[in-house]
C-alpha cells in the first residue's frame, strides 16, 4: 500500500511533467502567462502538497506511528463538510462567469484544480477552529 | 475543560510522542489537547488516565 502510494505520486508528477512538455511543444508560444499561468501555479500548490502530505504520512509510518486517529478523522469530516459548501458557491460563481473562460475545458479543469484548494483551505481552517 | 496532561507527562518523564504511542493517537492530537484545542473523546480521556493511573476528573477538569 505505501509503496503502491509513493509510485502512484511519482507516475503522476512525471505526467504532469510530460503533459506540460508536450503542450509547451506543440503550441510554440509562451503557456506561461494569463490563465494558463494560474492554472499551472495551482496545479503546482496542489502538487506540492499532496506530495509533502504524503511524505509525511509515509514517514509516520515507517516510524510505526499511528497516522489516523479521531482528531485527524474529526478534521477530515469537517473541513470535507465545508469544503462541500464552498465548492459549491465557488461551481455557482464560475456558471455565472462562465463567458469569461476561453473555453469548457479551461472552465471545468479550473473548477477541479479550485476544489482541491478549497478543500486544502477548508482543511487548515478547521485545523485553527477545531473547538468551535 | 482544561486538562493536566503537560503537569503529569513531565511528572511521569514522558514526550508527547511517547504518549501518543501509548495511548495510540498522533503525536499532534496530544499536543492539541494541551494546548486546550481539542476536547478529547471519552474513550482517549480514559486511555490518557489510565496511562498515568489517575482518575478522568483528576486529569481532565471541567468547568461549568
Amino acid at each position: 500500500m505505501k509503496k503502491n502510494r509513493k509510485t502512484l505520486l511519482i507516475i503522476a508528477f512525471l505526467t504532469l511533467l510530460v503533459v506540460l512538455g508536450f503542450i509547451i511543444i506543440t503550441n510554440k508560444t509562451n503557456v506561461f502567462k494569463g490563465l494558463n499561468l494560474l492554472i499551472i501555479v495551482i496545479i503546482l500548490i496542489v502538487g506540492v502538497i499532496a506530495f509533502i502530505s504524503a511524505f509525511k504520512k509515509d514517514q509516520e509510518e515507517k516510524a510505526g506511528l499511528t497516522t489516523e486517529d479521531e482528531l485527524s478523522n474529526l478534521i477530515k469530516y469537517k473541513s470535507g463538510y465545508h469544503a462541500y459548501l464552498a465548492s459549491m458557491y465557488m461551481w455557482l460563481f464560475i456558471f455565472l462567469f462562465k463567458d469569461k473562460f476561453p473555453d469548457v475545458e479551461t472552465m471545468l479543469g479550473g473548477g477541479i484544480l479550485m476544489s482541491s484548494l478549497i478543500a486544502y483551505i477548508s482543511k487548515v481552517i478547521v485545523k485553527k477552529r477545531i473547538n468551535d | 475543560m482544561t486538562n493536566r496532561i503537560k503537569e503529569l507527562r513531565a511528572k511521569e518523564n514522558l514526550t508527547q510522542l511517547d504518549l501518543a504511542q501509548l495511548v495510540d493517537v498522533r503525536r499532534e492530537t496530544i499536543v492539541f489537547l494541551e494546548k486546550g484545542k481539542y476536547n478529547p473523546s471519552l474513550k482517549l480521556a480514559y486511555d490518557i488516565s489510565k496511562v498515568f493511573k489517575l482518575k478522568i476528573e483528576e486529569v481532565f477538569i471541567f468547568e461549568q
